[in-house]
């Protein structure tokens, strides 16, 4: 178990969002297409997703190394494998998990002539992770100080984050004109767990000295913010965890709000422009809070015997803890989602023909059978931001079988294929979306992979 | 839309897709055989005597004398994960005279567990350093970790009486390195 959590240390001390769900965005046969803009041009009479199994979604990236990287069975010590994925990353790599699942979603039409107006709720739970990687310590921790006589080790390295939440959201999509469709959605967020430890800064280093041998100094600002689990830490009390979990879940944890916002925009009948901003929000931390610090300043060039008085005293740990306490706080905190930028352009050619049109329920969706566009994802982070560049294509290949495949530029990889299929059956829409398609070749050696499914049941009106 | 066309094309296209995914062994157990063997390396001790220091109302002071305090194995996760140590002196003169180092390690009940003993010549107008390096390992680093105190002595050797007007020295300098071993 230690182990575990030293390796969790060396490396899963992590931050992680990679949200980017480009196959996802803009593809409005399905409607979780909302979740990534809420003024997607998505029409309905009402749908909802089936409990539980509308929408699951799990995203995995690392910038630096691979599972395979560290875990494949080939006989190399796994102690090399360590070091190799160590020396071969920089703290600019970082690691990111996003799991979210739906718990129920739903929407309806609130009818209003040329100016319909769309509502859609549900409530999902999400699971984040993201952690850079914390280099300058790995380094220490594998070698030592020795051989870096003069390098000063970053102790802001350390760059973790990690949270399970739920979200409860109410949004809805106006057709402000038939060129321009505006949405909008509140959240409500209810923390069920949260450890962040992203503002850290602080720097250790030796040099030789030219009156011991060596000055070190340790300059520390760190500091872990948690909440939710302080409670778990009191071995007395009785845990009843999938209890807590359900609990938080239901707005018993740390509230937070946030919205999203967006639109799309029809310049001319074939082309399209899209932008949405999602998760502008925070969460107030105040329940089961626990904080550690480690703050202060140290510096040491050796014991000096006096022999004046002929009893010096030098407790170096002491003095040290004494200069850099551990401190445990219990104030509140506040953190903030990472909000995700995304826009696109999208030009549609091959009109469907007459025989073909769904001339009832015309828009520009349905009309033409072929789309190309670009996308662009940007989400915040505790240092820059994460940027990914999506072309795409799309197509409608039958009535009932919509395709869209996307090719992505990001600091994951050059070479990400992704593949969305959305396919409605009478009223039943089953949708499955993956990216990274080159890496199924071996999952485990992969930097990214996302994959994303649901089941919904959806009413449209076709006799308008 | 036939129903048969659409199963057969999502047959076509998703099943190759995932037919074609495959997975590399991979053990997560390996993490239990994690070893991290990092060398540390600090300052043990230092000291600056001036010649001054020799002389007390005119007359040479042959022996002075410090015992430090020094809990540098005070801490039990270093203790228990230190596999070698090496403790590295340095003693360099420029006093016209020659001297005896004695450093003794002591352990709670003032039992002495270690003793190391540099001498250095007088100084003669040219460089003037002694160097030496100890290693501990197995029992005698287990003896070396119950060190709570060190001493110092400095035994002046015969020689020419000091002035106490020169601006010689005698420097000190010591060093630590710890390997590490955790697992």
């Amino acid at each position: 178990m230690k182990k575990i959590v030293l390796v969790f240390t060396l490396f899963l001390a992590l931050n992680c969002f990679s949200q980017n769900k480009q196959v996802l965005y803009n593809f409005t046969s399905v409607p979780q297409s909302l979740l990534t803009n809420p003024g997607s041009d998505f029409k309905y009479e009402w749908y909802f997703g089936v409990p539980l199994l509308s929408g699951i979604s799990v995203n995995v990236g690392s910038t630096g190394f691979s599972a395979y990287d560290l875990f494949a069975n080939n006989g190399v010590d796994f102690n090399v494998k360590l070091r190799n994925a160590v020396f071969s990353t920089t703290r600019k790599d970082h690691l990111a998990i996003n799991q979210q699942l739906e718990i129920f979603n739903g929407g309806f039409k609130i009818a209003n002539g040329d100016h319909d107006t769309y509502v859609s709720f549900g409530m999902y739970q999400e699971f984040d992770v993201l952690s850079y990687v914390p280099k300058d310590l790995a380094v220490l921790a594998l070698d030592g100080n020795r051989d870096y006589l003069g390098k000063i080790f970053n102790l802001g390295d350390l760059n973790v984050k990690a949270e399970m939440l739920s979200v409860f959201h109410l949004g809805f999509h106006k057709n402000i004109n038939t060129k321009f469709i505006f949405g909008a959605r509140a959240k409500i967020y209810s923390s069920i767990f949260n450890a962040s430890s992203t503002n850290n800064s602080g720097y250790i280093y030796t040099i030789p000295s030219n009156t011991g041998i060596y000055e070190q100094e340790i300059y520390s600002q760190l500091k872990l913010n948690t909440s939710g689990v302080a409670s778990y830490n009191n071995e007395n009390g009785e845990i009843d965890l999938a209890k807590d979990i359900t609990n938080r879940a239901f707005l018993a944890g740390n509230l937070g709000l946030g919205f999203d916002a967006g639109f799309t925009y029809y310049p001319k009948k074939n082309i399209q422009l899209t932008a949405s901003i999602i998760d502008v929000g925070f969460i107030k931390h105040s329940k089961d809070v626990e904080s550690y610090s480690l703050k202060g300043l140290y510096n040491y060039s050796g014991v000096v015997p006096s022999f004046s008085s002929g009893q010096s005293v030098n407790n170096i740990y002491k003095e040290f803890q004494e200069a850099i306490p551990l401190d445990t706080l219990y104030s509140k905190y506040t953190t903030w989602r990472p909000a995700k930028f995304n826009s696109s352009i999208q030009f549609s050619f091959d009109e469907e023909r007459p025989e073909d049109c769904d001339c009832l329920n015309q828009n520009a969706e349905t009309i033409f059978r072929s789309a190309i566009g670009a996308q662009l994802f940007i989400m915040t982070t505790s240092r820059t931001p994460l940027v990914a560049f999506t072309t795409y294509y799309r197509r409608k290949v039958f009535k009932s079988l919509d395709v869209k495949a996307t090719y992505t530029l990001d600091s994951y990889s050059f070479k990400n294929i992704g593949l969305g299929l959305s396919t409605n059956f009478g009223p039943v829409n089953f949708y499955v979306l993956a990216d990274n398609l080159l890496e199924y070749r071996d999952v485990t050696k992969a930097n990214n992979l996302s994959f994303q499914l649901g089941l919904n049941v959806i009413f449209k009106n076709n006799k308008k | 839309m036939k129903l048969n066309t659409l199963f057969r094309s999502l047959v076509y296209t998703v099943i190759p897709l995932f037919s074609f995914s495959c997975a590399s062994d991979l053990d997560f157990e390996q993490v239990n055989t994690i070893k991290l063997e990092p060398v540390v390396v600090t300052s043990l001790a230092f000291f600056d005597v001036k010649e001054t220091q020799f002389v007390v109302n005119g007359a040479d002071r042959n022996i002075i004398f410090d015992a430090s305090t020094i809990q540098i194995f005070d801490d039990s996760f270093f203790r228990q994960r230190l596999q070698k140590v090496e403790l590295f002196y340095e003693l360099e003169n420029t006093i016209n005279r020659a001297f005896s180092l004695n450093v003794l390690f002591l352990d709670k009940d003032n039992q002495p567990v270690h003793t190391i003993n540099l001498a250095i010549p007088s100084y003669a107008g040219v460089e003037n350093r002694n160097a030496k390096t100890d290693i501990f390992e197995s029992a005698r680093l287990d003896l070396l970790k119950r060190t709570t105190k060190i001493t110092f002595t400095i035994v002046m050797l015969p020689g020419r009486t000091l002035t106490g007007s020169s601006v010689g020295s005698l420097k000190m300098r010591s060093g630590v390195t710890a390997y590490l071993v955790i697992e």
